[in-house]
């Protein structure tokens, strides 16, 4: 089953940005694909911290190049971003304290996050890009 | 040197230690050396142009207008010229014990050298500032400055003719050397302002700034020592007396007397070969090159957080070489890099959180792996115990945080605090492998590595990337930046903090001191601000009564009393080896019409052979060969005599044609040295031979018999 699909109105116009954000869907989907067929607590733990990591560090370089172009909405656009990790080390902390995660709701509400994220606050710097 | 740097260090330690309980970390003299210094720098240059509007260059003009200026103008120009002279003795100061104090951190070793070796001309470019400095004022300290200097440099022997003979007696002073010297006393701080750019190149954020407190209270002191103790100019110079007693301004010219004890050439030699070998302190054993940082182009996306931390400026954003998509990734330049692992800190792939692969951060120390971190901070969790337990991370050069250990506290050392990503200790508490984490460094404001202690901080209160998630309960993040002897302030920092965990425990928590995301830290336990004020007015009534004293005292005997200075000085070609011949008429003919000359004259001179005889007792015997790579310049003699004032027969002799015995001119005098004399014999062949003292003392001059 295909979580995230990527799609053409995601696209912000910088190359290493949009590739970070494909190579993040295909991460989470074939994670998630993964962890379907064989599940575990060592195995989600891992799921979590890998997706952890690498959303850490492509918030890293976006804001980086937003920074470089600055954008005037850097501010709000970062806080959406600590919103989601603190979201995400939430859901870490409760897995790791043995709550049974249900994949399809955390599924569910990355999909909505990245979506909603992807046509709000990207959107937003993209057209301030295009100006 | 081992043993010395150890024992240096014990004591900056101590004295830091002391001034830290006046004056606070941040505003610690001795941690604020270099900025200090550009501070210096910077009021010296303001008061010096200030000054330089009302400077006159000539003779008598010199002086006239400094004493003018000191006199008529007190309150501002006299303020200015004497903060012009005390900031320059202070920067000697500053610099000298900023450059023991690198030395006894052992902040200079390997990959460090850069700022130190740029730091050794910078110190002859302090000198050669101060010494044309005092130069210019033209009063009898200029005087011995101008004498002393360039004789000195005339015992480099690259002269053809003596410089010193410039200050030979008032008939051959010109105005046209204050103009040269002017313009080295402009060019020379120019050049060294260039210098200190390059000396801090090395250092990202390199502070160039003192804290304003700290800028205020050393400007104020310079300016109470400027009018307790206006700088005057000493009486105006004569050339034809010579000064007995002098106040030397020691800060700069403290090797002056060392020059009528030793050769000047041997003077040179030391100060060079001591230059030489300070410049190769960096490279002596024991030698220590830990493994430098190491990028991973999987886990780096190019993002700048590791360059943007670096404090050595070793980390550079490079076009990307693995054909991702991404524009740059990190390169570590291994000759920059000191191995503090400050990046690690910095990386957001460093997560001590399980990944799906082998847990790898982006950048990463190679003999200390965020993976092997992780596994430290699992073991140290599972060897404490209690309500309270609190997992330290230490850097090496704290005040020995091992010393912690007991069952509720577990010690993990890393290079530096900044090596720690914030993702740690939101680990560790979260997945409760202690209650509280402990962040111990260096002093504040003077970590090792620079910025370590700065940058942590910043994490913690959310003002820099990565910064630590603020789900992470700042109650439970203590830090403490303690002078490394101050083993006691580390340990009360963590009983206090243990105090702070067991309330937490109890529901009661103590109120936390600052606002807003910062880390907890141990009530300041200092002294009460009428000590510390009163302490800090004591410090800097020391240091510029010391800079205040040292810069005109104790007094120089430069000639002692009753004596008179003799100089046998002049310049003279010997005469050629072989004397000229015409040429043939059929020599004439066979040379094209172009290179003809009426005589063939070989190159080379005979040496000039020099006695001077005082009182029938000899006191100078020489032979001067002549100047020249062909050896056919003139032959130089300089030399000085401290002779008791009063009655002397002076016989002097030269000999300049190769002979073995005779003399070519020989002349004898009786003489008059009043005290304090300058008494020049000259020689001008053309004149007729020697010449003793001034034409109108010579003049009126017995001939001895």
């Amino acid at each position: 089953m295909t979580l995230l699909k990527w799609q053409a109105n995601f696209r912000i116009g910088i190359g290493e940005v949009d590739h970070e954000h494909q190579a993040l869907i295909e991460l989470i989907n074939s994670l998630h694909d993964a962890l379907g067929a064989e599940r575990s607590g060592e195995r989600v733990e891992a799921f979590l911290g890998e997706i952890f990591a690498d959303i850490s560090a492509h918030f890293a370089l976006e804001e980086k190049v937003m920074r470089d172009r600055r954008y005037d909405a850097l501010a709000e656009h970062k806080a959406d971003h600590e919103r989601l990790l603190d979201q995400l080390r939430d859901l870490m902390d409760a897995e790791a304290d043995g709550a049974v995660l249900d994949d399809k709701r955390f599924a569910a509400q990355l999909a909505q996050w990245f979506t909603g994220h992807f046509q709000t606050h990207d959107a937003r710097f993209h057209r301030y890009l295009a100006r | 040197m081992g043993a010395l740097k150890k024992g240096l260090r014990a004591v900056f330690l101590r004295i830091e230690a002391a001034l830290e309980s006046v004056f606070g970390a941040r505003h610690n003299p001795l941690t604020q050396l270099g900025t200090l210094g550009w501070f210096l720098f910077w009021i010296v240059t303001v008061s010096g142009i200030y000054v330089y509007i009302f400077f006159d260059t000539g003779v008598t003009q010199a002086w006239e207008s400094l004493d003018r200026l000191s006199r008529e103008q007190w309150y501002l120009g006299g303020l200015m010229r004497s903060l012009h002279r005390y900031a320059s003795d202070a920067l000697v100061v500053v610099v000298l014990v900023h450059a023991l104090r690198e030395f006894a951190m052992d902040r200079m070793r390997g990959n460090r050298w850069f700022p130190w070796v740029t730091g050794i001309p910078l110190l002859w470019f302090l000198y050669a500032c101060g010494i044309t400095g005092y130069w210019l004022v033209w009063d009898q300290l200029a005087q011995y400055v101008a004498v002393a200097t360039t004789e000195w440099l005339d015992s480099i022997g690259i002269f053809a003719e003596p410089i010193a003979r410039n200050f030979l007696d008032s008939e051959r002073l010109s105005g046209r050397f204050f103009t040269l010297i002017i313009y080295m006393h402009i060019a020379l701080p120019l050049m060294m302002l260039l210098a200190m750019w390059i000396h801090i190149q090395r250092h990202a954020h390199a502070r160039v700034n003192p804290p304003r407190a700290l800028a205020v209270g050393t400007l104020g002191a310079l300016i109470a020592l400027s009018f307790v103790w206006p700088a005057m100019s000493q009486a105006p110079a004569d050339l034809d007396r010579a000064p007995f007693s002098l106040g030397l301004d020691w800060f700069y010219l403290a090797v002056y007397p060392l020059l009528e004890r030793m050769d000047g050439s041997t003077l040179w030699l030391l100060l060079v070969g001591g230059s030489v070998l300070l410049t190769l302190l960096p490279w002596l054993p024991p030698f220590r090159k830990p493994p430098v940082a190491r990028v991973d182009l999987g886990n780096c996306n190019g993002c700048t957080r590791c360059f943007a931390d670096c404090p050595f400026g070793a980390i550079n954003m490079m076009k990307r070489t693995d054909g991702l998509a991404f524009e740059q990734e990190a390169r570590v330049d291994p000759d920059l890099c000191m191995s503090c692992g400050i990046c690690v800190g910095a990386c957001p792939t460093a997560t001590p959180f399980r990944r799906v692969g082998d847990l790898s951060a982006g950048i990463e120390l190679p003999d200390r792996s965020v993976a092997h971190l992780r596994d430290e901070v699992v073991a140290a969790s599972a060897a404490i115990s209690g309500d309270a337990r609190v997992i330290v991370f230490g850097c090496h050069h704290d005040a020995d945080s091992t010393g912690l250990v007991d069952t509720g506290t577990a010690v993990i050392r890393l290079p530096c605090v900044g090596m720690l990503p914030p993702s740690f200790v939101d680990f560790v508490l979260s997945r409760r492998h202690a209650d509280g984490v402990l962040l111990s460094g260096c002093s504040g404001h003077d970590c090792f590595e620079r910025l370590g202690d700065q940058w942590t901080e910043q994490r913690i209160a959310n003002e820099r990337d990565p910064n630590l998630r603020a789900r992470v309960s700042r109650d439970r993040v203590a830090v403490a930046w303690n002078n490394p002897i101050r083993q006691d302030a580390l340990r009360e920092a963590l009983a206090q903090f243990r105090a702070h965990l067991h309330g937490l425990a109890a529901g009661n928590p103590t109120p936390q001191s600052a606002p807003g995301p910062a880390a907890w830290r141990a009530p300041l336990r200092g002294l009460p601000a009428p000590a510390r004020y009163t302490g800090q007015a004591l410090v800097y009534a020391l240091v510029v009564g010391f800079v205040g004293f040292f810069a005109t005292q104790p007094a120089y005997t430069y000639l002692a009393d009753d004596h008179a200075l003799l100089k046998l000085s002049f310049s003279h070609a010997g005469q050629p080896l072989k004397p000229c011949r015409r040429y043939t008429h059929e020599e004439l003919t066979n040379t094209r019409f172009s290179e003809r000359s009426a005589t063939s004259c070989e190159r080379g001179r005979w040496p000039v052979y020099v006695e001077l005889d005082l009182d029938g007792e000899p006191v100078y015997r020489a032979t001067h060969e002549p100047a020249g790579l062909w050896n056919d310049g003139p032959s130089a003699v300089y030399a000085r005599f401290e002779v008791p004032a009063g009655r002397h027969r002076l016989d002097a002799r030269l000999r300049d044609n190769g002979a073995d015995q005779g003399f070519t001119f020989t002349a004898s005098r009786i003489v008059e040295l009043q005290p304090g004399q300058n008494f020049v014999v000259d020689f001008r062949a053309v004149e007729g031979g020697f010449t003793f003292g001034l034409p109108a003392q010579d003049a009126a001059g017995q001939e001895a018999p």
